[in-house]
């Protein structure tokens, strides 16, 4: 690589990525790799440097441009992780070409470079298969760190690029990231409300309900197949269950008199807690699947209502308005030990995180905003301020994100955000209008 | 080499704590198998919920596909007793006034209360009408929330009927919580419109 050319690449590395960090050209600390990384992060630089050529296509053509497009989508999912900066866009490299490979690896190393992935297509009659190869260019030998192969099926080659990002996060964080997963919503259509399921970047919504009528809460089973929902499609608030993927008919869960709504799955899936009106007054209950069993809960002559399961399956939180405005409160799965979590203004909508380590809610002070709190009452914190109201948070399954809706832009919009309020920002590719986020877990 | 690889291993972690607040514990098992599959009549299928497309299946090779329509089945999930006529069934009629909430209040009005006295006598003099009523809610507040208290409202309304004399047996109440409001600006008096219980009648 010529001098002017290796200016030029450290000036592509400079403009793509604003957090870029860049070293030396020639690094005398490179064999203390380590030392380097906690330099980095000591300075301030949040990110993880990244450099990643198109996707390498091996043995067959590229008609549609996969090497391109697959590895944008990659690019945007370690993007989105909010782990890496990432520099992307150079051509393919050869696939079996050992000097260079390491010309490149060492031209990115010198240009601010930590780690290079190297994707690898392959495409087959019956699938498309994908193999990463990532490097830690912190080392003197730009050793190879791992490498994985992954198949999809051919009409779903966007699902390839998803899993090598998720795989690049675990070999870098020890678990996956979230690009291989979906996010189900409430869009209204026609005076009616429907729900519809996308890829968590707002690709390939399609709708999962068309009954003409509510469709409300879509809440994901833990084996990602059903959601459980409340819906109108029989004149009266009923709570259902549909199978996204499969063609199985919808079951009814509970069509009691009444109100029989907010849906949240146990840990397990084998239980679902509910809010029914049928004894009274909006109280919880949980339903055995296997058995359809209900079992009481709360026992309150107030709004007892939208429960919530701690990963844990040993507590519920949920909203009551017992003691004036409606607050969130915990009690033991036995219904036995409520205690009251938040104190100031009207919340409710809690959401336990995937570690059980917070809670988000919706606190209205004025408008509706995003908060979170421990499990234990502390470390109150705001993540949102408006425009508009935000409310309904739903969690990544890695809990490093939150979806939640907002009209910070006029009508309701499906956003995202770090759990400490950052990098706020729309789901790109989404529905015009779209609300009640339900992150999924991961896909089978 | 094994060296390296650990080093990079345990900046990373750090890399994670440096990022977010929160800690992270361990994560619990998450069990992957599916709920069992439900038996008998506990959990009945319902009708008319297929969607026209479904989105292609992780893993598989199909596209979208039409989900199979399910017949009507019987609720048998959790059968009401004596199912009420659909609220589709149900017809306005202008003798019967609405009623109206104060913001996050179920209870009735003083003056509302004369409203409901008059929907009573209205009642007592056509027997041979059900009522259904809709309790709603104003655009604030979360949906589920608002099920639940349009709930409220509504039951407020049928027991404030029923001790004026009216037999619970005609009354059938329905929670719109917030998803059908009459206004849609977002002012104190258009807020007010919505919260409301609303009266819609059906010949026995």
């Amino acid at each position: 690589m010529s001098a002017s050319r290796r200016l030029a690449v450290v000036a592509v590395l400079l403009v793509a990525g604003a957090m870029w960090f860049v070293l030396p050209p020639v690094r005398s600390a490179r064999s203390q790799a380590p030392d380097v990384l906690l330099n980095v992060l000591g300075g301030g630089a949040k990110k993880l440097n990244l450099f990643m050529p198109d996707f390498t296509v091996v043995g067959a053509p590229d008609p549609s441009g996969l090497s391109r497009s697959l590895a944008e989508v990659t690019a945007a999912d370690l993007k989105f992780s909010a782990l890496f900066s990432v520099v992307g866009g150079q051509p393919p490299l050869p696939a079996a070409n050992p000097e260079a490979l390491k010309k490149a690896w060492t031209d990115a190393a010198a240009a601010g470079a930590h780690a290079a992935l190297h994707g690898l297509l392959m495409p087959r009659a019956d699938r498309l298969e994908g193999e990463l190869r990532l490097y830690d260019l912190t080392s003197p030998e730009l050793r190879l760190i791992a490498t994985k192969k992954m198949a999809v099926v051919p009409t779903e080659p966007r699902r390839l690029a998803h899993k090598m990002a998720d795989e690049v996060v675990l070999q870098f964080t020890g678990e996956a990231g979230v690009a291989d997963t979906k996010i189900a919503y409430v869009a209204p259509r026609d005076g009616t409300k429907e729900i519809g399921v996308m890829d968590y970047d707002g690709v390939g919504a399609v709708p999962l309900t068309a009954n003409q009528s509510i469709n409300l809460s879509p809440r994901w089973s833990p084996d990602a197949r059903s959601l459980a929902f409340t819906s109108y499609m029989r004149g009266y608030p009923y709570l259902y269950r549909l199978f996204a993927f499969e063609r199985r008919p919808v079951q009814l869960l509970a069509g009691f008199l009444g109100i029989n709504s907010s849906p949240a799955w146990s840990p397990d899936g084998k239980q679902v807690a509910l809010t029914l009106s049928k004894d009274g007054n909006p109280e919880i209950y949980v339903l055995t699947l296997a058995t359809g069993a209900f079992r009481r809960l709360t026992t309150h002559p107030g709004i007892d209502t939208e429960p919530n399961w701690s990963p844990t399956g040993r507590e519920i939180a949920f909203v009551s308005d017992r003691a004036g405005p409606a607050q969130v409160f915990v009690m033991d799965v036995e219904g036995t030990n409520v205690r009251r979590l938040t104190q100031a203004g009207f919340n409710t909508q809690p959401r336990w995180s995937p570690k059980g380590d917070a809670i988000s809610y919706t606190s209205r002070q004025g408008p509706h905003d995003i908060w979170i709190v421990a499990p234990d009452g502390s470390n109150v914190r705001r993540l949102t301020t408006g425009p508009g109201d935000s409310e309904s948070s739903s969690w990544a399954p890695n809990g490093r994100h939150l979806a939640f809706q907002s009209t910070r832009q006029r009508g309701p919009r499906i956003y995202t955000m770090l759990p400490d309020g950052s990098e706020q920002q729309p789901v790109p590719n989404g529905p015009a209008e779209a609300a009640s986020p339900a992150w999924s877990p991961r896909l089978p | 080499m094994a060296q390296r690889r650990g080093s990079v291993l345990l900046v990373m972690p750090l890399l994670v704590l440096t990022l977010f607040l929160v800690g992270c514990p361990k994560r619990p098992a998450t069990p992957v198998a599916s709920a069992p599959a439900p038996t008998g009549s506990a959990l009945a299928p319902a009708p008319g919920a297929g969607p026209s497309t479904a989105p292609s299946a992780p893993g598989s090779s199909s596209g979208p596909t039409a989900m199979a329509p399910s017949p009507a089945a019987p609720g048998t999930a959790a059968p009401a007793p004596g199912t009420p006529p659909r609220p589709s069934e149900f017809s306005e009629n202008s003798n019967l006034k609405d009623v109206f909430f104060d913001f996050d209040k179920y209870d009735i009005r003083a003056d509302d209360a004369k409203i409901l006295d008059g929907n009573a006598g209205w009642l007592k003099s056509n027997a041979n009408n059900l009522v259904l009523i809709e309790g709603h809610c104003d655009e604030r507040g979360t949906n589920e929330y608002n099920l639940a208290l349009g709930e409220r409202r509504a039951k407020a309304t049928m027991n404030y009927l029923v001790s004026q004399g009216i037999q619970a047996n005609r009354i059938t109440i329905i929670s719109y919580g917030k998803e059908r409001p009459v206004c849609s600006e977002k002012s104190e008096g258009c807020w007010q419109k919505n919260r409301r219980a609303h009266f819609l009648v059906k010949a026995r």
